[in-house]
């Protein structure tokens, strides 16, 4: 095949993940696309991703490329096999045609498929998604830095207990000797009023990620870090019914743009999958991002500021970086799907 | 022997009961190599026979862990000491108290106590010779009132054993 056709095929992947293609070399072709689930447009209803590096050789493409996954985040060994064998299936099936965007869009399509975590809360050690459960599993959420995942309930009550110890300590360092020096210790507490570490791998994480989801589950006093027991009634509470309802109309307008992931429907849109709010969530996917906005340090401090937690919904708008990014998202993921009907076409 | 705090007196949250039922489960199917529970029918205190791992200076030696789950467990870390007496280590004093930083301020909700185990044995394999604390003597005298090590503010200053 001629060098154009593959030059204009390497043209035709930049155009359609923009910034997530790295394109190394034009020819012959090679490629790291950052690739993220269908269902992932808004970033809190994301819990897999990965860059897939595709390298070609000058006979491309009567030969395959090779194919890696660089980087992946919430995909243990087992997935990732799972990943990498069904885009090397899908270039075996496709062999001598061009294949790199369709290989990308395979591995969406497995992405997609397993955009749900696996395996327990690290926290209470109870399954995250209990398939017995069924919708009544408990709501759970990830943490934007690692994408290491807990139930709501366990995180917020962990959250909250750091808060009150921290609240304890600082009113009680008068009194007892410390060893650090004050001013060390100062600049820990004010680190400490807008960041977490993960509690697995001790990644330091925004407060934002933490406040969404007290707004989200409610701040109901049945979270209290006191460790009371949750009552029964929780799941049949207001803000649940509310939940439940605007996640059934996400799962409508995904049915109609073609976007729902089609196995394990229920399991993957039901539990802890947060809704689009108006105004969109702030992203700190990439390190990038998120060292930029702890940079921007006293604009989250006032975001944890409890005096202004009933307005803490509006005082979260998206900065510039992150509503440019997620313009860009809407864009090409509506692209994406246009293809996505052209491949359910063959 | 254990701490008076008024933390340990307190009976289990529901929240811990629940976690340490799990836990007591995956223990069963899945123990640490090296440790064997004790069965008591006290939740609340677990008592684990640990083994010195061949090959180490603790090798077909047998010590008694004794862990104390608060109020609030796993928010808070339980409280870990060997039964006296305990392994000669440069990390543990004679009263069984441990100084390692995972039981106290690095504790994460997300361990378990396999993985505390797991931790304590490495780090008696580590040790280079079987030998006390240089503090031992004024330490263990400081705690003459049952006082419990996590109220020790512990300065961690070696990790390599």
């Amino acid at each position: 095949m001629a060098e154009e056709e593959v030059v204009a095929e390497v043209e035709a992947a930049q155009a359609v993940y923009g910034d997530d293609c790295l394109v190394i070399d034009t020819y012959p072709p090679h490629l790291h696309v950052h690739l993220k689930p269908r269902t992932a447009e808004v970033s809190s209803e994301q819990f897999v991703e990965a860059t897939i590096g595709m390298q070609a050789g000058p006979k491309y493409p009567e030969e395959p490329p090779v194919i890696r996954i660089i980087d992946s985040k919430g995909l243990d060994e087992r997935r990732q096999k799972h990943l990498m064998e069904s885009i090397c299936s899908k270039a075996f099936e496709l062999a001598s045609c061009l294949m790199l965007v369709a290989l990308c869009e395979e591995a969406v399509e497995k992405l997609s498929s397993m955009n749900h975590p696996e395996g327990d809360c690290p926290l209470c050690l109870f399954p995250l998604l209990d398939e017995d459960a069924g919708n009544n599993s408990l709501p759970f959420m990830k943490l934007m830095s690692c994408f290491h995942c807990f139930h709501c309930d366990c995180i917020i009550r962990w959250w909250n207990w750091i808060q009150m110890q921290s609240e304890n300590e600082s009113s009680s360092s008068s009194s007892s000797t410390v060893r650090s020096m004050p001013d060390q210790q100062g600049i820990r507490k004010m680190m400490e009023g807008s960041m977490g570490k993960c509690p697995v791998c001790r990644k330091i994480f925004l407060a934002k990620d933490i406040e969404h989801v007290l707004d989200l589950v409610g701040t109901s006093g049945n979270l209290d870090c006191a460790g009371t027991e949750i009552d029964g009634g929780f799941l049949q509470s207001e803000a649940e019914t509310i939940r439940k309802q605007k996640i059934d109309a996400i799962l409508k307008i995904q049915q109609e743009n073609n976007g729902l992931i089609e196995p394990k429907k229920n399991e993957v849109l039901l539990p802890g999958m947060f809704l689009p709010q108006p105004v969109g969530l702030p992203s700190t996917e990439s390190e990038g991002v998120s060292s930029e906005s702890q940079s921007k340090d006293p604009a989250a401090k006032s975001d944890t500021n409890p005096e202004s937690s009933s307005n803490r919904r509006r005082s979260r708008k998206p900065n510039n970086y992150h509503r440019k990014q997620r313009t860009q998202n809407t864009s090409k993921q509506a692209r994406q799907w246009i293809r996505k009907d052209n491949v359910s076409d063959n | 022997m254990t701490s008076d705090s008024a933390s340990s007196r307190k009976a289990l949250s529901k929240i811990a009961s629940n976690r340490l039922q799990k836990e007591l489960v995956e223990w069963q199917v899945n123990p640490p190599a090296g440790f064997k529970h004790i069965p008591t029918d006290n939740l609340k205190r677990w008592v684990i026979e640990v083994n010195g791992a061949p090959g180490t200076l603790y090798a077909g030696e047998m010590y008694q862990l004794q862990v104390d789950f608060p109020e609030h467990y796993p928010m808070e870390a339980p409280q870990v000491i060997f039964v006296p007496p305990a392994p000669l280590h440069p990390h543990i004093y004679s009263n069984g108290h441990i100084c390692l930083d995972i039981l106290y301020d690095s504790w994460s909700p997300a361990m378990t106590v396999s993985s505390i185990c797991i931790s304590i044995l490495s780090m008696l394999s580590s040790s280079p010779a079987k030998q006390r604390p240089a503090d031992n003597d004024r330490y263990v005298k400081n705690c003459k009132n049952g006082r419990s090590p996590k109220e020790t503010r512990w300065w961690f200053h070696d990790d390599k054993v």
